[in-house]
């Protein structure tokens, strides 16, 4: 019986936020799960920077591949003109090879941010719509945006993400923060800066065309150690 | 020369036909303005815009009238007199000198404007009205009225009793067709401005509404009105516009697409908030809007609501998000992606509306066609056109070793290809071969790149094949 009211309650505590557990996406990468609490949080907010503007390409690869593998539902994909202009548009046949299927995304194109930023909140508040990633191509958007868009995030469970094209200076809100470029031998670095449920760290992440899913390059070098259980650390 | 005088030119003897220097030696006071045809076709336009409030059957018939097609509509407005006093008052106030003459045909109406009395004439005294009047009356061209006139026939009454044959042979068809419709014995049609929307709803307001609030309320009230004939029709909207009009006469028209055929009130309501939230100036209502109208432009066959089953349900939840996004941001700015058949890359894929209705996207059949074909991977990202670029590559068709872009110099350390895509040779731009490769530079990012053009097709004195970044890979 006890067993029943702990159960019970926990289905009426209303989510908390990043501590309660919606669910995760897991990157595949055991290494890199462990340090994520078991995988990338759904319902929050995720900021995936390119390391210089020409890794713009390596950034969304790896934003896509995250959305492949949480995406139950609808993407939708939200970028600026300028930004589609100048680092081209999601290329349909190049997608389904990333396991995203072009039939479940949207993609939208805003003439300003702010148009951006609304229509990422509009489609994160639809139970349709499993992922909305926002491409910002210049200027920093302030803390009280990225909170509306963690907290639509929240309440739907969706999957945000934000790519930033080059790697921002301000300290961020978001769940995580990573920096990603792309490294010889088809390869990609993926650098944890920001870490809500642990510690951070880089690695280098190869793509297996044959599992469609990354795996930890030969020769990676992870920064921190990987993350024993810290529970303490964890938001209250 | 003079083409239209006013009423004080009038008196003081002057008409159209004038020469104008014989009018200012008559009367050297005068003000004479140069005609603007354009103008003039801009200002009976909005006239014409005005009258829709009255009927949405409204034809410019230029240069200075209009043909307004009030059947059933009159009793909205209290009578026809009621709506002939409504439209003069307006007339008036804009300073505009006017005749408006009511009749059972389009003939007969424009007839008593032009050459008649200004008034109602009821169905039937057609023939009564016509008799006296001149035969220019029935809109026949100026050399069949000479022609007439030369035989001594001046007025409608002069041919309305002589055998028809001889009449048609003699002066054309025209002339007793035109005099058949004035009469009503045959029907003539009115080609409205606008196409008529097939399902329409409105409303006036005695007390003029200018807030959004109240325009959205009157948005939701309409669309349930309209809710019933479309469900007795199975029908859905698929194109909806409403139309405000101002008190001063002045309209605004604001309309909305949808995914799939709607038919439920709240959905209508929810996309002209969006609308309303998109207009990059306010309503401006001016002194308020005294009529609005809802009207379905383009409808669909919908079948009858289902309980959504999970699928569905989603499918549904996803059109919604379409059309409010496509409602707020623009309908281009919100895009799905398709496959057309096309091997060449621009083509290959494309991204349409995503309000419109695609029967086959093409991707299984590209995912086929890929599998089978063993094609070399395509980038993640394509811009939008391949940018030129300055390469160096081993003649005559090697991949290139480096190359300039965007002012930062790439040096290739592996390569992958060429695969040769044709030209469009259909098409006149459709532009040489192209080879395509795959490379990674030094710091490991990788593009699609191709050479336009292959060595042995140039002549001699042409330049050198081109290169250009046409993607990028992860």
């Amino acid at each position: 019986m006890l067993a029943q009211l702990r159960q019970t309650l926990r289905g009426l505590e209303r989510p908390s936020g990043i501590d309660s557990d919606p669910g995760t996406v897991t990157l595949g990468v055991p290494a890199i799960d462990g340090v994520l609490g078991g995988g990338l949080a759904r319902g929050a907010l995720h900021e995936i920077a390119a390391a210089g503007e020409a890794h713009l390409a390596a950034a969304t690869g790896f934003a896509l591949i995250l959305s492949a593998r949480a995406a139950r539902k609808s993407t939708i994909w939200i970028a600026e003109d300028m930004a589609l202009a100048e680092s081209g548009a999601p290329y349909g046949p190049g997608l389904d090879a990333f396991g995203l299927a072009p039939e479940r995304l949207l993609t939208l194109a805003t003439a300003r941010s702010r148009d951006l930023l609304w229509a990422m909140e509009e489609a994160l508040r639809c139970r349709a719509v499993s992922v909305v990633i926002g491409e910002l191509r210049h200027g920093d958007i302030d803390m009280v945006a990225v909170r509306r868009l963690s907290l639509a995030a929240v309440e739907s469970g969706a999957l945000a993400f934000l790519l930033r094209a080059s790697p921002p200076d301000d300290a961020s809100t978001a769940a995580t923060r990573w920096i990603v470029g792309a490294t010889p031998d088809e390869c990609l670095t993926a650098q944890l800066t920001r870490n809500r449920r642990g510690p951070l760290g880089a690695w280098t992440l190869q793509w297996s065309d044959d599992d469609e899913r990354f795996v930890l390059a030969a020769s990676a070098q992870p920064v921190a150690a990987p993350a024993a259980d810290r529970p303490h650390r964890k938001i209250a | 020369m003079l083409t239209a005088v006013d009423d004080a030119a009038e008196r003081l003897g002057l008409s159209p036909g004038l020469a104008l220097a014989q009018a200012r030696t008559m009367h050297p006071g005068i003000e004479a303005l140069e005609e603007n045809a354009e103008a003039d076709a801009a200002l009976l336009k909005s006239i014409a815009d005005w009258c829709l409030r009255y009927t949405p059957l409204v034809a410019c018939d230029t240069p200075d009238g209009l043909l307004l097609d009030i059947t059933g509509c009159a009793h909205l407005y209290g009578g026809e007199d009621a709506l002939v006093a409504d439209l003069s008052g307006r007339l008036e106030r804009a300073g505009l000198a006017y005749r408006i003459a009511i009749a059972g045909t389009i003939g007969t109406a424009w007839a008593a404007a032009h050459f008649g009395k200004p008034g109602s004439y009821a169905c039937g005294s057609e023939r009564q009205l016509l008799s006296p009047l001149p035969l220019a009356a029935l809109r026949l061209d100026g050399g069949t009225v000479a022609a007439l006139a030369r035989v001594g026939l001046k007025h409608i009454g002069d041919i309305a009793d002589l055998p028809r044959a001889p009449l048609t042979a003699r002066f054309g068809g025209d002339l007793l067709r035109q005099f058949d419709r004035a009469l009503g014995s045959e029907h003539e049609p009115l080609n409205p401005r606008l196409p008529v929307a097939p399902y329409v709803a409105e409303q006036r307001f005695p007390e003029p509404i200018a807030r959004e609030e109240d325009v959205l309320a009157t948005v939701a009230r309409l669309a349930s009105r309209l809710k019933i004939a479309l469900e007795r029709r199975g029908d859905g909207a698929r194109r909806i516009e409403l139309t405000l009009f101002r008190t001063d006469g002045a309209l605004r028209r604001i309309a909305a697409g949808t995914s799939r055929p709607l038919r439920a009130a709240e959905d209508i309501r929810v996309l002209f908030v969006e609308r309303l939230a998109a207009l990059a100036d306010a309503l401006d209502p001016g002194f308020g809007f005294d009529m609005a109208r809802l009207s379905v432009l383009v409808a669909e066959s919908a079948p009858s609501e289902q309980i959504g089953i999970g699928g569905a349900e989603d499918q549904t939840e996803l059109d919604r998000l379409t059309d409010r996004l496509s409602a707020r941001l623009g309908v281009r700015r919100v895009r799905k992606l398709i496959a057309p058949d096309s091997h060449h890359p621009e083509l290959a894929a494309a991204a349409v509306p995503a309000q419109v209705t695609v029967a086959d996207p093409g991707w299984e059949a590209l995912r086929r066609y890929r599998a089978e074909a063993e094609l070399s991977p395509r980038p993640l990202r394509l811009l939008a056109r391949p940018e030129p670029i300055e390469a160096v590559a081993e003649v005559p068709d090697g991949p290139p070793l480096r190359f300039r872009w965007r002012r930062a110099l790439h040096e290739v350390v592996a390569s992958d290809g060429p695969e040769r895509i044709e030209g469009a040779w259909w098409s006149e731009h459709g532009g040489p071969a192209r080879d395509y490769f795959r490379v990674e530079d030094k710091s490991g990012l990788r593009f699609w790149l191709f050479r336009a053009g292959l060595y042995r097709d140039l002549a001699q004195d042409t330049a050198a094949p081109s290169w250009f970044l046409h993607g990028m890979f992860a």
